[in-house]
């Protein structure tokens, strides 16, 4: 089921801007949020390949910065945030932070599907689901937007949904776990390239929870997607992802395959984040919960590593110099000054992560 | 709520045309309630206005009586005029007086007035209503126009110095009382500059009927009663209206649609249907209390409707005049509240879902 990216797309190859690169592919993003204490970086340059095929886990606590760079990548940042630096290039379409008007209209939802959480109601609650497509379909200039509803009601069945029936309700007639999957076919019904995943297993039950994520791996399959999975649950992640992407504090700490990332994390808050999770067949008091405080925006230092203040490892040089992104074995990378001891490889590039 | 989902094997089992037939049938079960609720209420007030007309210190209807006596009236003869004036006379026993009362009315028969003597309480009010409807209407609509796109506009561009200026617009002509309004708009448009003509509904030369001169003249001594109307009750409508616009701009599905690339317009439709529904029932109330007719406007511009009427049954101790426009206003208030309940229905889904 799983496949594993290929190395040379992802890490210290210094070829990775000019090879053929299929997905979205994200470079230094920084994105800011004007308030009274001064301007304050929510995402600081952020590097990261969403490569067709892939299902990428965006991991990391509330406040990380996880969604607010899912946002960017639909040039959607809530005001008073907005980009300062770097790019979100989409395959065949080009720099989407630079999209204005119809353009970026068409981008979204086109080419980028968004799928908001169980809990959230991303439906109008006046309108039946399949008027809603219609709109949809109008909105982006599909030629006969009726054939569009044929194609939802395949989506629907492939999602054990009741096609007829889930096309003729209001949301409020529809369950969270329906509500969801009925999220996942108004982000695929128009041909997305790119499916992004915004926490799709909050406040769903375990058989839902199953049962939607198993979809998501087929049509992702299927249609060779680039897929985020953006959670703070790393048994999703580990369910489904190939790659994972740890964020703390707006920054990537770390990247890899999931395999390697799980079994040999290199960062000490990727480690400290996998201790902290019970399991069910063991002791509860195993599970080490993590020392002090999420971070929020005003406190994260501007200098130095962001996650110092809650290492138990920190170094004098670790609020003095910010870590450089090193390899730590074949697509697997980090950003701690541990890690860039003898025994790491130094980054030629930029990339923090990819 | 459904609850949260079931395997999904389970979910597809679907309710189909049975759903649509039961959800019909809800509706009709709840509009019968709603129905007889309304008929309820009406009763209920009826009631009440029999009873505290007859509570009224002097007790008005023995005054009539003994009034009729003094004037060399025979017993008798007194005795039926006010039970025709009154519907019921203090000389039976209170539960027989109020079965008349209530028999009367079901006739349709409000009984007499006594300030315009023999004349009819529902002659006088279905006369006075039309010049009530054109004014406050006219008012309540143009006012709801205005103040829901001021609204709107306000909520998009709150940030911004329109919005301000259009929130100050609001919160100030909220503040300043409706005979103010009237008496500034008569004296700046008819002294000052003398445009639109003062007092009485029409010119007293043209003849009524549909002629052009006739229709012409009604609506040049209407603008400026229908502004003063609608310029009082603008600020009310534009502040809902901007609230309500600003919380539907936080929900979810509205950055769900930016998100799926919707067109702006369609956006914008999802906004102003969502934003628009809590303001319908309030709209349709203010339709109601329309019968209670706008008494400073009427008074200021001398117009001869409803809110002119009871003024003058209040000041002329006309009771029959004052409990049928009471009951009037009541009766349009249930009814309107009536309409609203079931045009919620029709536009709200949820709302149409709970009577399953």
């Amino acid at each position: 089921m799983r496949r594993r990216p290929s190395r040379a797309a992802h890490l210290g190859s210094g070829a990775g801007d000019t090879e053929e690169f299929e997905g979205l592919r994200v470079r230094g993003l920084t994105i800011v949020y004007g308030t009274e204490a001064g301007e304050l970086a929510a995402v600081r340059q952020v590097d990261l390949d969403l490569q067709a095929g892939t299902i990428t886990g965006l991991v990391g606590e509330s406040g990380s910065g996880k969604s607010t760079l899912a946002l960017a990548m639909l040039n959607a940042v809530p005001s008073p945030g907005r980009i300062t630096a770097g790019s979100v290039t989409m395959s065949g379409i080009g720099d989407i932070t630079r999209l204005r008007g119809r353009a970026l209209r068409e981008v979204r939802g086109g080419v980028l599907g968004y799928v908001f959480q169980a809990s959230q109601n991303s439906l109008n609650p006046l309108k039946r689901v399949g008027a809603q497509l219609l709109d949809l379909a109008r909105s982006h200039g599909v030629p006969q937007p009726r054939l569009i509803l044929g194609e939802a009601q395949r989506l629907c069945e492939r999602m054990g949904l009741d096609a007829t029936r889930v096309l003729s309700s209001y949301q409020h007639e529809l369950s969270g776990g329906m509500r969801q999957r009925v999220g996942i076919v108004f982000a695929l019904v128009l041909n997305a390239k790119v499916l992004i995943l915004d926490e799709p297993t909050t406040a769903l039950d375990m058989l839902s929870q199953a049962a939607v994520l198993q979809v998501v791996r087929e049509i992702h399959a299927e249609r060779r997607l680039a897929t985020v999975v953006i959670t703070h649950d790393i048994a999703v992640v580990a369910e489904m992802a190939d790659r994972v992407v740890v964020t703390y504090a707006g920054r990537i700490v770390e990247s890899g395959a999931t395999g390697d990332v799980l079994r040999h994390a290199a960062h000490p808050y990727t480690r400290a984040l996998l201790r902290s999770i019970p399991r069910i067949s063991g002791d509860i008091s195993a599970a080490e919960p993590l020392p002090g405080r999420p971070p929020d925006l005003a406190s994260i230092p501007t200098v130095g590593c962001v996650f110092r203040a809650r290492c138990p490892l920190a170094l004098p040089i670790c609020s003095e110099v910010d870590p450089a992104t090193v390899s730590v074995g074949p697509g697997h990378a980090t950003a701690c000054h541990l890690a860039a001891g003898p025994l790491a490889v130094p980054e030629r590039t930029e990339e923090v992560a990819g | 709520m459904v609850p949260a989902s079931p395997p999904i094997a389970a979910q597809s089992t679907g309710r189909g045309a049975g759903a649509r037939r039961r959800r019909l049938k809800g509706v009709a079960r709840r509009l019968g309630a709603r129905i007889v609720a309304a008929l309820v209420m009406i009763w209920a007030v009826a009631t009440l206005t029999f009873f505290l007309v007859h509570a009224l210190p002097g007790n008005p209807v023995q005054v009539q009586y003994e009034t009729l006596i003094s004037h060399g009236v025979p017993p008798a003869q007194a005795l039926k005029e006010t039970r025709i004036i009154y519907g019921f006379v203090s000389h039976e026993p209170v539960v027989s007086q109020y079965g008349s009362y209530l028999w009367q009315l079901i006739h349709l028969n409000l009984g007499k007035s006594i300030s315009y003597s023999g004349v009819s309480v529902s002659h006088l009010v279905l006369s006075a209503a039309p010049w009530t409807v054109i004014l406050v209407l006219s008012g309540v609509l143009v006012s709801f126009l205005l103040g829901v796109l001021a609204g709107a506009v306000a909520a998009v561009r709150r940030t911004s110095k329109l919005g301000d200026l259009l929130s100050v617009s609001g919160s100030l002509l909220h503040g300043i009382p409706q005979f103010v309004m009237a008496v500034l708009l008569a004296y700046v448009f008819t002294t000052l500059l003398p445009v639109f003509p003062f007092g009485a509904p029409y010119n007293i030369t043209v003849t009524p009927g549909w002629n052009l001169g006739y229709i012409g003249s009604l609506v040049t001594h209407a603008v400026l009663p229908v502004f003063a109307y609608a310029l009082s009750s603008y600020g009310g409508w534009m502040l809902s209206m901007k609230s309500s616009v600003v919380s539907v701009l936080g929900d979810d599905f509205v950055l769900a649609a930016e998100l799926r690339g919707l067109k702006p317009l369609t956006q914008l439709r999802y906004v102003a249907r969502n934003a628009l529904l809590p303001l319908f029932t309030v709209l349709a109330l203010s339709i109601g209390f329309m019968f209670g007719g706008s008494i400073f406007i009427e008074d200021v511009f001398d117009y001869p409707g409803l809110g002119h009427l009871l003024l003058a049954s209040i000041s002329a101790r006309d009771y029959p005049l004052m409990s049928g426009t009471f009951l009037l206003i009541t009766v349009a208030v249930i009814l309107s509240n009536l309409l609203a309940d079931l045009l919620y229905t029709l536009i709200d889904p949820r709302v149409r879902g709970q009577a399953s």
